[in-house]
């Protein structure tokens, strides 16, 4: 069963906020939404917690919460919109909300 | 697809916002809404009586926009809410407290049991809470 | 065949409505006889420890935890690695929860059909 795993808790916040990568496997997708999205800031340590997925496991991070925060992501990521959020949630068989 | 929707987050949180705008999207993608669920600090979605400021967005008033025009089974947790001073008609009357009816149509109050109904019922589900 | 769903608990006792709040969807799916299943995570995995919650005026979800069985709820967690970052050790667990090292927690996340984290 592939699965897509929602963050939106910050890690600047909770040291534990993406704890479930540790979950993420071959196949599944990420998406980071909100606060989550701190760990695409180039060089912090939520940055290197990501750099731990598997390749196969695809990043998606929600293009408003990037773009308000004006990050500039180094690492490959797809930013989406609502409409792309809500096919991610239809094409992996369940969401795994990591609040 | 058939999508289960639970909110964990006052509204001032941008995870509720962002739950409203995952939901007219999907509604949007020709998709189905068949139940919207609060719990946890969630249920403040429902309440009537927020007040947000003119340069502020309106969550609650959005909320009930959102279930008025896609008659959407909208539901709060009667006992999250509760504990959170959440009541509507029937519980104020029930608790004798007077005057505090803060939630309205079209939410209803009701058990954890919709909520998994709604996990048995639907396609997907998705939480939101977290910031 | 009914879906599957796993409840994981990640809040720390006496911390707040979250344990309890998360114990409660476990209680009112076993009420309708749903396959459950309940980790205790991160956190959350201080719940099992006893506790004097009287002292802070709170509720005791010990009672209510032990009577999930009862409630067809057999299938109860803990995250290992939590216990052992935590220096909680096997015996200080009450016998009806199950350790489990990260390889058979990644199955439990898997397997199920639905994951609801509080």
């Amino acid at each position: 069963m592939t699965t897509l795993h929602l963050f939106s808790r910050s890690p600047l916040l909770d040291a534990d906020a993406l704890d479930g990568l540790r979950w993420v496997r071959v196949g599944d997708a990420v998406l980071l939404t909100g606060g989550a999205v701190e760990a695409l800031r180039p060089g912090s340590a939520a940055a290197r917690q990501l750099a731990q997925l598997p390749a196969e496991a695809t990043l998606h991070a929600l293009e408003e919460d990037v773009q308000a925060r004006r990050l500039q992501p180094e690492r490959a990521v797809t930013l989406i919109d609502y409409p792309t959020f809500v096919d991610l949630s239809v094409s992996y068989a369940k969401v795994i909300s990591w609040t | 697809m058939k999508f289960a929707i639970v909110v964990l987050s006052p509204p001032q949180a941008p995870s509720s916002r962002r739950a409203l705008r995952f939901c007219e999207a999907l509604l949007a993608g020709g998709h189905e809404l068949s139940r919207l669920f609060l719990y946890r600090d969630g249920v403040y979605n429902a309440s009537h009586a927020t007040v947000s400021g003119q340069d502020e967005t309106d969550l609650p008033a959005r909320w009930r926009d959102l279930i008025e025009r896609h008659q959407l089974d909208a539901v709060v947790c009667i006992a999250a809410a509760l504990k959170r001073g959440l009541l509507d008609e029937n519980e104020a009357r029930r608790y004798e407290r007077d005057g505090a009816v803060n939630v309205r149509a079209p939410w209803q109050l009701s058990g954890l049991g919709q909520l998994h109904e709604a996990v048995q019922d639907a396609d997907r589900l998705l939480c939101f809470g977290g910031d | 065949m009914a879906k599957s769903t796993l409840v994981i608990s990640r809040q720390p006792a006496l911390g707040g409505p979250g344990p309890r709040e998360a114990l409660d969807i476990v209680l009112a799916g076993g009420a309708f006889e749903l396959p459950l299943a309940l980790l205790f995570a991160g956190p959350g995995v201080t719940q099992l420890l006893a506790a004097d919650s009287a002292a802070l005026e709170q509720k005791d979800l010990s009672a209510n935890l032990s009577a999930l069985p009862l409630f067809g709820v057999e299938a109860i967690y803990a995250e290992a690695a939590a216990l052992q970052r935590l220096g909680i050790l096997p015996e200080q667990l009450p016998a009806w929860v199950t350790p489990l090292a990260p390889d058979a927690l990644a199955a439990l996340i898997h397997d199920h059909d639905q994951v609801i984290s509080i």
